[in-house]
């Protein structure tokens, strides 16, 4: 059975959100975009699962979420060209241009140097405005496990931006946390 | 609610829960309280809240970049724009016959299916638009379309016909030639490259280029056989949209076989007969699906 009317209409407004948050996961538009093109499938797939008392955004974070961590396992299978993607994803992130130049690149790169368990949660909270309630709802984590991860996340970045390189190089693309 | 001197000192977590506001009243005045005698981690406070403003400073914008036309389009459209599981080879080899043949009804019928196959002849106007199998989902400044017009361009080409070659010099230089080819597409294109090796087809690898395009750099290879015919493999990550199933257009000489796989686009084009094309295209999809298995002739990009 398809999807009514009135769900796509649900559905499409809260598009903007839910790209912000693709773009700020994946840093990159093409990939922000094709994140969302499976995450909109999937939710007009699965519509009769949205529960109305519920907020939209947070079950359409949750699948967005579901999607990238399928994403990366499949990136992970295509282990011999990880290097070339991971130069490829730096240097994409070293050319993004813009006003602040130093703060944007400054910015974006110790983003993209977080590890997922830690960016997702702490771009939720502070990106969306999650609370952490909803964060622990779109990533399926407990409340605790968002605490502890958000304030992990915010610490490291603040340690990366700083200059203090704690981990020395980007996480490996391949590399899949489950989150717990 | 009392501001009382905390003993403590609040540990990073909740030093976070609080700038989220995550705290009830008195604990949060707790924290108040030790901010307000101790600047320093009041400055670390400050700091975390720039950084969470920058965030929001960065991304808020893409709220208002207006939505592309293909997501509104998953959205609006009927549920035909929902992915089906990727189909098998076999099942989509079946299908391509089965559109071909319903073309070759509807051409003498005089029907609908035989005139969005009537087209003109893509090598006469490279960039003239080729008539589409399934004009739903593809628009004519689509990828596969794309992908047809670089092949009319670049085929013909006697002395320029690709940017890195691989086809010159010695078996060493050849094989330098082909990782630097694969490592450099992979790395425009962001997604893994993989030189086919067509040689049981009887074509050889000449090269690649790199191909601008306004959704993104795409690649094309090409490959020539003993008698000077010439097809071309065109890559590029799927726009968003983009179709999925197996699919063959046929215009004028000129044949296209294009589908989706796992994350990249990928449309042989050729002026062959459409067996001889279905066997490249076969051997091309296996070993798109064998992806990361290094070929027996160390075409495996160096990692």
């Amino acid at each position: 059975m398809q999807a009514p009317d009135c769900f796509r209409q649900q559905l499409l407004t809260a598009v903007p959100r839910l790209r912000r948050y693709a773009r700020s996961l994946t840093l990159e538009t093409s990939a922000a975009d094709d994140l969302m093109q499976t995450a909109l499938e999937r939710a007009l797939t699965h519509w009769h699962q949205f529960d109305q008392r519920r907020d939209m955004l947070v079950w359409l974070l949750s699948i967005a979420h579901n999607a990238f961590l399928d994403q990366r396992r499949r990136d992970s299978r295509m282990s011999f060209v990880d290097p070339a993607q991971a130069d490829a994803q730096q240097d994409l992130v070293r050319s993004d241009p813009g006003a602040d130049v130093g703060l944007r690149i400054d910015l974006m790169a110790a983003l993209a140097r977080l590890p997922l368990d830690q960016r997702e949660p702490l771009l939720l909270v502070s990106v969306e405005q999650f609370s952490y309630a909803e964060c622990a709802e779109a990533l399926g984590i407990p409340i605790g496990t968002v605490m502890s991860r958000v304030s992990r996340g915010r610490v490291a970045l603040r340690a990366l931006l700083d200059g203090q390189d704690t981990s020395a190089r980007p996480e490996p693309l391949r590399t899949l946390r489950r989150v717990v | 609610m009392n501001p009382t001197d905390s003993p403590e000192r609040p540990d990073d977590v909740r030093l976070s829960a609080w700038l989220d506001g995550e705290l009830d009243g008195p604990a949060r005045a707790e924290v108040d309280a030790w901010l307000r005698d101790h600047p320093e981690d009041a400055a670390l406070a400050r700091l975390w809240a720039a950084d969470r403003d920058a965030l929001r400073a960065r991304f808020d914008p893409v709220i208002d970049e207006p939505v592309p036309a293909a997501l509104q389009a998953t959205v609006l459209q009927v549920g035909r724009a929902a992915v089906e599981p990727r189909a098998r080879w076999r099942q989509v080899a079946v299908a391509a016959g089965l559109l071909v043949g319903g073309a070759l009804i509807g051409a003498l019928t005089g029907g609908v299916v035989g005139a969005q196959f009537a087209g003109s002849d893509v090598l006469q106007s490279a960039a003239q638009r080729l008539p589409w199998v399934d004009a739903e989902r593809l628009r004519p400044g689509g990828w596969p379309h794309r992908a047809a017009v670089a092949h009319a361009v670049y085929a013909p080409e006697v002395r320029h016909p690709v940017e890195v070659n691989v086809a010159q010099g010695s078996a060493s230089e050849q094989r330098a030639q082909e990782e630097h080819l694969a490592r450099w597409l992979g790395k425009r294109l962001d997604m893994p490259v993989k030189l086919f090796d067509l040689r049981t087809q009887g074509f050889e690898l000449v090269g690649g280029r790199l191909l601008p395009d306004a959704q993104g750099p795409s690649a094309q290879l090409m490959y020539q056989n003993g008698g000077g015919q010439r097809v071309t493999i065109y890559l590029r990550k799927p726009e968003a949209g983009a179709s999925t199933a197996f699919r063959f257009q046929r215009d004028g000489e000129l044949g296209l076989f294009y589908w989706v796989e796992d994350g990249f686009g990928c449309a042989l084009v050729g002026k062959l007969p459409r067996e001889q094309l279905l066997a490249l295209a076969e051997a091309v999809y296996k070993q798109a699906e064998d992806g990361i298995q290094p070929s027996p002739q160390g075409r495996k990009p160096a990692s």
